[in-house]
């Protein structure tokens, strides 16, 4: 509860704080219009053009079914990864054996591109659900069980004596200890997998599904309407950058909140 | 049994060197036991033990005591919660109600001089001496009969050191703990102890035993500069710094290797100390 009133009034100093980066959007779209002129409208629509084709897709309620298809595989697929990544990167980094373990396998994981795997989901799944659920799992999975294994190793040992001497029950040493240390590699981990889901996804829609963002694209770029492909992509990012900018980053402040008064503090 | 720290014959080994050999060791309850010792004679090692931290390896080690608590070394407060959390985490352990142990660890906090302000941040906004106080505090929240310490004041200087010497022994006086100590500061040894014993390494043992008569709280500065002067002349004590012993009494004025007190420093001294680490002030 004070989590979320925390967040609803850290809105508009977030926002305001938010100039620099606008100012930084502006020049992209700035430079796009430029490239737009020089090239034609065929290989570059112009920044206006594209906006104004999104704006008709969601009007005509072409966009909203399109992208809750899409965000409901990515995020199936992502909560999977975030259950069992954090999970298993927890209790692989307490135990060192398991650690040593499981580093050349994730990275085994890491080295195979998403695309390999798509084609492998495809041959098991079909058509189904399964398959961007499944690609945006495997693709998503070893980034978070680094993260877990990688905040748990580091654990300060000190801090764990102290937890021992002062019979932390297991419960406490996870909730007072363990997470709050690991969150702080958890959450960024977090982050880029939330990015690569929401990639991953729609190239596997683009290559296996019938509806979702995804398939548009397919629709659009054999139509060669680079006008919609753009308006499609522009959905893409904006969708993710509403969720990253405007929810997991002020949840972060908020979790690290002794962090940053660390840092004021020195700096003071 | 009995409400007391027996230690016998113990003995410990990192895999093949030996840091500790055959140990012994009585704190009943109330009495505080400093052991002294230069660096590297495991004494963390034999504090490490009494806690819990490490397995009995050879001899006996019978902690009678029922709620003991540790201050480290380093303050060691969790970083992301607040002073007064860090308090309350001992109790919180102990299943204490939220409220009940906050307001424990604010009591507790108060009669160590932290306040309000200091009470409500995290710990990195603390200077190190509120930090030491805290980790003071976080174990005296717990109430304990027994508290095992690991130069807990090393990094103080000496106003702050000796204010919480005085919290210490006023606590003490108060609820009657038992203190194991360690330190390689003579002199606080000398103020705060009842007994005092001195190690030697390769491989820790324990080579002298001093009884001090006159109450802790009643020592005066004078007693224990003269009683720390007059330990440092010791043969044992000497040999275990690494000191040259003291020279025969020639002028009169006994061993020589007594690092003066104030000032002057090469004063009076015919050979020049090896070791001068720990015999601060």
């Amino acid at each position: 509860m004070t989590l979320l009133r925390a967040w609803l009034t850290g809105i508009p100093a977030y926002l305001w704080s938010g100039w620099g980066a606008i100012a930084s959007l502006f020049l992209l779209l700035a430079a796009w219009e430029g490239a737009s002129a020089v090239h034609g409208a065929l290989i570059l629509p112009d920044p206006g053009t594209v906006f104004a084709t999104l704006a008709g897709l969601v009007d005509s309620g072409a966009a909203w079914p399109e992208l809750a298809v899409t965000a409901r595989r990515a995020a199936t697929g992502l909560a999977l990864a975030i259950a069992a990544g954090s999970t298993l990167g927890m209790l692989a980094g307490i135990s060192m054996t398991a650690s040593m373990m499981s580093r050349p396998l994730v990275t085994v994981l890491l080295g195979t591109p998403p695309i390999a795997w798509l084609v492998l989901a495809m041959l098991w799944f079909g058509a189904s659900d399964g398959t961007p659920v499944f690609t945006v799992f495997i693709a998503c999975f070893p980034v978070i069980f680094v993260g877990a294994l990688q905040g748990t190793r580091t654990l300060d040992g000190h801090l764990r004596e102290v937890a021992t001497v002062y019979r932390l029950p297991l419960r406490m040493k996870l909730f007072d200890l363990y997470l709050p240390h690991v969150v702080s590699y958890l959450f960024p981990a977090w982050i880029t997998a939330l990015g690569t889901s929401w990639k991953v996804v729609v190239m596997a829609e683009l290559l296996s599904s019938a509806d979702g963002v995804g398939a548009a694209l397919a629709v659009s770029r054999s139509h060669l309407d680079t006008a919609a492909t753009l308006a499609w992509i522009a959905a893409v990012v904006l969708t993710l950058l509403t969720v990253e900018y405007l929810l997991l980053e002020p949840v972060k402040r908020e979790l690290e909140g002794w962090r940053r008064q660390e840092t004021e503090g020195g700096a003071a | 049994m009995t409400r007391a720290l027996a230690i016998h014959g113990l003995g410990h080994a990192y895999a093949l060197r030996t840091v500790l050999e055959d140990i012994d060791l009585e704190l009943p309850a109330g009495r505080t036991v400093a052991l002294v010792g230069p660096s590297g004679c495991g004494k963390t090692t034999l504090l490490h033990l009494c806690a819990g931290l490490l397995t009995v390896q050879k001899g006996t080690l019978e902690n009678g005591f029922l709620r003991p608590a540790v201050m480290f070394q380093q303050p060691r407060l969790l970083p992301w919660k607040t002073t007064r959390d860090n308090i309350a985490l001992g109790l919180k352990a102990l299943g204490v109600p939220a409220g009940e142990r906050l307001a424990r660890a604010g009591a507790v906090g108060r009669s160590v001089g932290l306040d309000e302000l200091a009470l409500g941040q995290f710990p990195h906004a603390l200077s190190g001496g509120m930090q030491s106080r805290a980790a003071l505090a976080r174990a005296l929240a717990l109430a304990p009969d027994l508290l095992l310490m690991d130069e807990p004041f090393s990094a103080l200087d000496i106003g702050l050191k000796s204010q919480l010497h005085r919290l210490l022994l006023e606590h003490q006086a108060a609820h009657g703990l038992a203190v194991l100590m360690i330190t390689h500061d003579l002199m606080e040894a000398v103020r705060l102890a009842d007994t005092l014993l001195v190690m030697a390494a390769e491989p820790g043992r324990i080579v002298h035993r001093v009884e001090l008569a006159t109450p802790a709280r009643r020592r005066g500065d004078a007693e224990v500069y003269q009683t720390t002067a007059r330990l440092l002349q010791h043969p044992a004590v000497c040999a275990s710094f690494g000191l040259e012993p003291p020279a025969p009494a020639e002028n009169g004025t006994g061993g020589c290797t007594v690092l003066p007190l104030h000032g002057d420093s090469d004063a009076g001294c015919a050979a020049p100390a090896l070791r001068k680490k720990g015999f601060s002030c």
